[in-house]
């Protein structure tokens, strides 16, 4: 058995952040964040800072429950925010904390079950920014967008298929250009988050 | 000898002077006046390459060898009018499954349910009795002395479960080795490659008394429809990687193991990366003979040789 559910906000609340987004338009204030564009500046120095990355998965998920567990809906509902909220880590590590490449990559391959984890470290140009970060000095997500299939146990989730699929703009010091990743990512759940247990991911310029 | 003067250097370096002196004008003519107006027309304007085009794939890296028995038991299956527990029935089908993780080869052992071999603490008898003596923690025990092997886990399914689960995979596409018309089994299928239903994958399964190896031909069968769902679970996840969490949830639903979810899940993804071909089907050696009245098979020394290959690392 299976059912969709999206980790979208219900549609009463999207009227509500609707009416309240053309109020504060009015009022002359603005909070993009869909397309990334969520910005503060801060009058020190006249400088402006950089903007802050604004990133949101926007994810649908399906489970596949037991006979005699949760109803698909059900399970799909609970798994989704913790799925959103690892497919968050793990594209704030792999572009939007990975620009500049201070961070290094140890918070993006702990994201990793061990077993395929010396893999990722070989292949972080196919799952991040990779060999690029160290020139990018940050990263604007575009859009972010999962489609999660959810194996449901008695309790709770066991594994998870995602297909993620971002788009970004990175900056440099020489312009900038856009980033893209497309991935499938074989999840297994452990308590409460998840690892990565197998991908197949592309990275780049080109779609 | 001519007598260089000093003043043609002198002319020179006024000449390199100046060119560099113009070609500094020009360069900074080309260059963006600086201050933020150019930084914004600089990001704005210019669209550079951050990334080449990359591409990767990695399933788990498992070390060593893993030892799976697979028992096809002939009760626990209302469906099919066999009542009691699966546990508590005859394993009808046994296969041991030995895959070398790090070179991702493998070998399939079939063995005849009638090999008549000692089972620990009930004398000598039929392989597939051991389970119904003691569950499929005796049936473990007792390959595990006839091998030498140490077998990790074991994975039991029924003639329902069977049937479910080639069912709700759409099918499992297995090459037919012979012309099959056997009444007692139901099996009615020509040879040759084809997608078979859960009741026909049964029937192949089951197929013996019209066979010409009878116990030795069925079993042979029964290895080939495990390599025949592993090649149909690769061309599925293939085509779509979420077909790996619908085989999972059907294995779940139909298959009991002690195989634990994390280690399942791991083997279920080596298993998109493991060439059929490169898993051998061995049906174990064995020659009709009787025992008590009751026809058995006997295994032969080819049999003992081979599980010797195996603890020795082979797998063949």
């Amino acid at each position: 058995m299976a059912a969709r559910t999206s980790s979208r906000l219900p549609l009463p609340l999207i009227w509500s952040a609707g009416v309240l987004a053309a109020v504060l338009l009015v009022a002359g204030c603005t909070s993009g964040r869909s397309n990334g564009g969520g910005q503060a500046t801060t009058p020190t120095s006249g400088a402006a800072a950089p903007a802050a990355p604004d990133l949101q998965v926007e994810l649908v998920t399906m489970a596949k429950v037991p006979p005699g567990g949760l109803s698909a809906a059900r399970a799909a509902r609970r798994a989704a925010p913790g799925l959103e909220r690892f497919l968050d880590r793990y594209l704030r590590a792999a572009y939007i904390n990975a620009a500049g490449g201070e961070a290094g990559w140890d918070g993006l391959l702990g994201l990793f079950d061990t077993p395929v984890r010396a893999a990722a470290r070989k292949q972080l140009d196919a799952l991040s920014l990779g060999g690029a970060a160290p020139t990018v000095t940050a990263v604007r997500p575009s859009r972010a967008t999962a489609k999660a299939v959810v194996l449901y146990g008695a309790k709770r989730p066991e594994a998870a298929t995602v297909r993620v699929s971002f788009d970004g703009t990175a900056d440099t010091a020489q312009g900038s250009g856009p980033v893209h990743l497309r991935s499938v990512l074989q999840l297994l759940a452990t308590g409460d988050s998840w690892r990565i247990a197998a991908f197949d991911s592309r990275t780049g310029s080109d779609r | 000898m001519s007598r260089r003067t000093g003043r043609r250097p002198l002319a020179w370096v006024v000449a390199l002077a100046l060119v560099a002196a113009l070609a500094a004008g020009l360069v900074a003519a080309g260059s963006p006046p600086e201050g933020p107006a150019a930084a914004r027309a600089a990001s704005a304007g210019q669209a550079v390459t951050i990334q080449r085009a990359h591409a990767g794939s990695a399933t788990p890296a498992l070390k060593g060898r893993l030892v799976l028995l697979t028992i096809g038991s002939d009760s626990g299956a209302p469906k099919f009018g066999r009542g009691g527990s699966m546990e508590s029935g005859r394993a009808d089908a046994l296969q041991l499954v030995i895959i070398d993780a790090a070179r991702r080869r493998g070998a399939v052992l079939s063995f005849p349910r009638d090999s008549y071999v000692p089972i620990p603490g009930h004398g000598t008898n039929k392989i597939n009795a051991a389970m119904a003596f003691g569950g499929p923690r005796l049936l473990v025990a007792t390959f595990e002395r006839l091998t030498g092997l140490t077998i990790d886990y074991y994975a039991l399914t029924s003639f329902d479960g069977l049937t479910d689960i080639v069912n709700k995979v759409g099918g499992v596409q297995v090459n037919v080795d012979m012309n099959l018309r056997d009444h007692f089994a139901g099996a009615f299928l020509d040879k040759g490659r084809q997608t078979l239903r859960g009741g026909q994958a049964l029937a192949y399964a089951r197929a013996r008394k019209t066979l010409p190896g009878g116990d030795f031909d069925r079993s042979r069968h029964q290895g080939q429809l495990l390599l025949g769902g592993l090649g149909t679970y690769q061309r599925q996840v293939a085509k779509d990687p979420t077909r790996v969490m619908a085989w999972l949830a059907v294995l779940r639903d139909e298959v009991k193991t002690d195989l634990p979810f994390p280690e399942l899940l791991r083997l279920a993804l080596l298993a998109t990366r493991v060439p059929p071909g490169d898993i051998r089907n061995i049906p174990v050696p064995g020659a009709a003979g009787s025992a008590g009245g009751a026809s058995v098979v006997r295994l032969q020394p080819g049999a003992y040789s081979l599980f010797a290959r195996l603890r020795a690392g082979k797998l063949s």
